[in-house]
């Protein structure tokens, strides 16, 4: 059968299973769903714009873009050295490194599986609350999909720069760090400001396991059923990884072009 | 950096966006680290003997070294709860995938500045002007607001089960999905289109014929990866959703029954894998 036909059904007897999966007897509406619904609606065009909440919201966006940032630059310095690692560029052909190279894999893999909300909950309860358990919760998923990457990128750059430094006596450290690191930073830059878009949107939500940030002021919002402020908090979110998609992709097309 | 040296010598040096955004970042990690650590930030506490003591004996609990009674890996009725949240979470991420595909599906194509400018068939009309920036900026909106976040809104509608999670996950992948289709759209070769319409296609058989073609092998790979980051994230939209594998993790995570939660992350970990290798086998089909 045509490979694109197979793949047509598939997907849409995977979506119908997955229809039948909703109990769509039971009430899917709350009893007062729409009348919530209408005051979150409502709320859009009354928002709290006063200066003290503001203010509330300005440190709090400034508290997420610091774990952010700290999570991001952990991942790094934990990512860059498994990357090495496992792109296998310390040389191969030695069983012992290409033992460890799978082992690296196989753990960038388990890192990066699991959610880094799940990590920070398991986190808290091995370690304690601590702006530290969020920083590392961030840091793990994110080291284990840098590293990957890391990896790709170095396997990536072109032979023949690499042979040049060989037959000129270079070792495999010297091969690593004045051929195959120069060429893959442009790449590697470009793929961890990409990331931190993505880390802005994780730090905000540890507020679930208690850190501070903007989804902690959102949640106390929430609780206390003040739309008006959380929608303000959203946008604020919202700015906050608009800007930094901005920056990023800047980075990013200057890198590539 | 290429792209300077292209430039000549003639003109004055621009800013060296890579070199000025590096040290930017570098500094802002510089202070981000201080904020952290000047606070009671826990970052001493790592390295005293009773934090990794504690963090042993959460591990123990976690493998079911350490239980009251039976482990819930030695335990039938614990593995037959786990194994049908699993295939219950497996198609929340399903449905999630799915909602998000045709809701981006059906609206990705004013998003695209070519299309909503006119540069690619039709007039430019202020209704198409004003539909990109309608679009882009919903695609904006729901991307940047995690999956969680939509979540607990959610809630506040939709009673919790598999339909909000899978709603809260559809939301956030709406975003996404819609930007890179319309990005795709926007790096489209023109050409096809500009041959249908030149033998006298109208706008619809050109979407059809040239666009729909092209964009759809690209869409499905995609929707194939998001799926994966799906299959991830369910099981956290689950904890305040109440589907799947998340609310089960949340009750056991607070009843403290360490050695269920291990189960339950031992099932994630194969859905997560299981998933991963599905979606690279779609993936190929679609190429």
């Amino acid at each position: 059968m045509d490979s694109r036909r197979l793949l047509t059904i598939l997907l849409a007897g995977a979506l119908a299973w997955s229809l039948f999966s909703v109990d769509w007897d039971r009430d899917l509406v709350h009893p007062g769903g729409f009348g919530s619904l209408a005051d979150i609606l409502a709320a859009l065009f009354s928002l709290d714009l006063s200066p003290s909440f503001l203010k509330v919201a300005l440190s709090a966006s400034w508290t997420t873009v610091a774990y952010a940032t700290a999570g991001l630059t952990l991942a790094c310095a934990i990512g860059l050295p498994l990357g090495i690692v496992a792109s296998g560029s310390l040389g191969r052909g030695i069983p012992a490194r290409l033992a460890g190279m799978a082992a690296v894999r196989l753990m960038l893999a388990l890192l990066r599986s699991v959610h880094e909300l799940v990590w920070a909950w398991l986190l808290i309860v091995a370690i304690g609350l601590s702006p530290m358990a969020a920083v590392l919760a961030l840091a793990i998923p994110y080291a284990g999909i840098l590293g990957r990457i890391y990896a790709e990128v170095l396997n990536d750059v072109p032979e023949a720069p690499l042979r040049a430094l060989r037959a000129s006596g270079a070792s495999e450290v010297g091969v690593l760090l004045y051929g195959r690191l120069p060429m893959a930073l442009p790449d590697m830059l470009s793929y961890t400001f990409y990331r931190f878009e993505c880390a802005i949107r994780s730090a905000a939500i540890f507020s679930f396991v208690g850190v501070r940030g903007l989804g902690y002021e959102l949640q106390i919002s929430l609780d206390d059923l003040l739309f008006e402020q959380v929608w303000t908090l959203l946008f604020f979110l919202v700015a906050l990884v608009v800007l930094v998609d901005l920056w990023s992709s800047s980075v990013r097309r200057s890198l590539t072009s | 950096m290429n792209s300077q040296a292209e430039r000549g010598s003639g003109e004055r040096p621009r800013i060296d966006v890579p070199r000025t955004s590096a040290a930017g970042f570098v500094a802002l990690a510089i202070v981000s680290w201080i904020y952290i650590v000047s606070g009671d930030s826990g970052l001493w506490e790592l390295f005293t003997v009773e934090t990794w003591k504690e963090a042993g004996d959460f591990l123990r609990r976690l493998v079911g070294l350490e239980t009251d009674g039976t482990s819930a890996f030695l335990d039938a009725a614990s593995w037959k709860k786990a194994l049908r949240l699993s295939v219950e979470t497996l198609a929340m991420s399903v449905l999630a995938a799915g909602i998000a595909g045709a809701a981006a599906l059906l609206t990705f194509l004013p998003g695209a500045r070519n299309v909503g400018f006119g540069q690619s068939g039709g007039a430019r009309s202020r209704v198409g002007v004003a539909a990109f920036f309608v679009t882009r900026g919903a695609f904006a909106f729901t991307r940047s607001v995690p999956e969680l976040v939509w979540a607990l809104l959610i809630v506040f509608v939709l009673s919790p089960g598999v339909l909000a999670a899978a709603l809260a996950l559809a939301i956030h992948n709406y975003g996404i999905l819609g930007k890179l289709s319309a990005e795709v759209v926007e790096n489209l070769d023109p050409r096809p289109a500009r041959a249908l319409r030149a033998a006298g296609a109208g706008w619809g058989q050109t979407l059809l014929y040239a666009l729909l073609p092209q964009v759809l092998p690209q869409f499905i790979t995609y929707l194939l990866y998001r799926w994966e980051v799906i299959i991830r994230t369910t099981v956290v939209v689950g904890f305040v959703a109440a589907g799947g594998l998340g609310r089960e993790f949340r009750l056991n995570m607070s009843f403290l029954h360490y050695d269920d939660v291990g189960l339950l992350l031992l099932c994630y970990l194969f859905l997560v894998v299981g998933v991963d290798l599905a979606s690279a086998g779609l993936r190929r089909l679609a190429r």
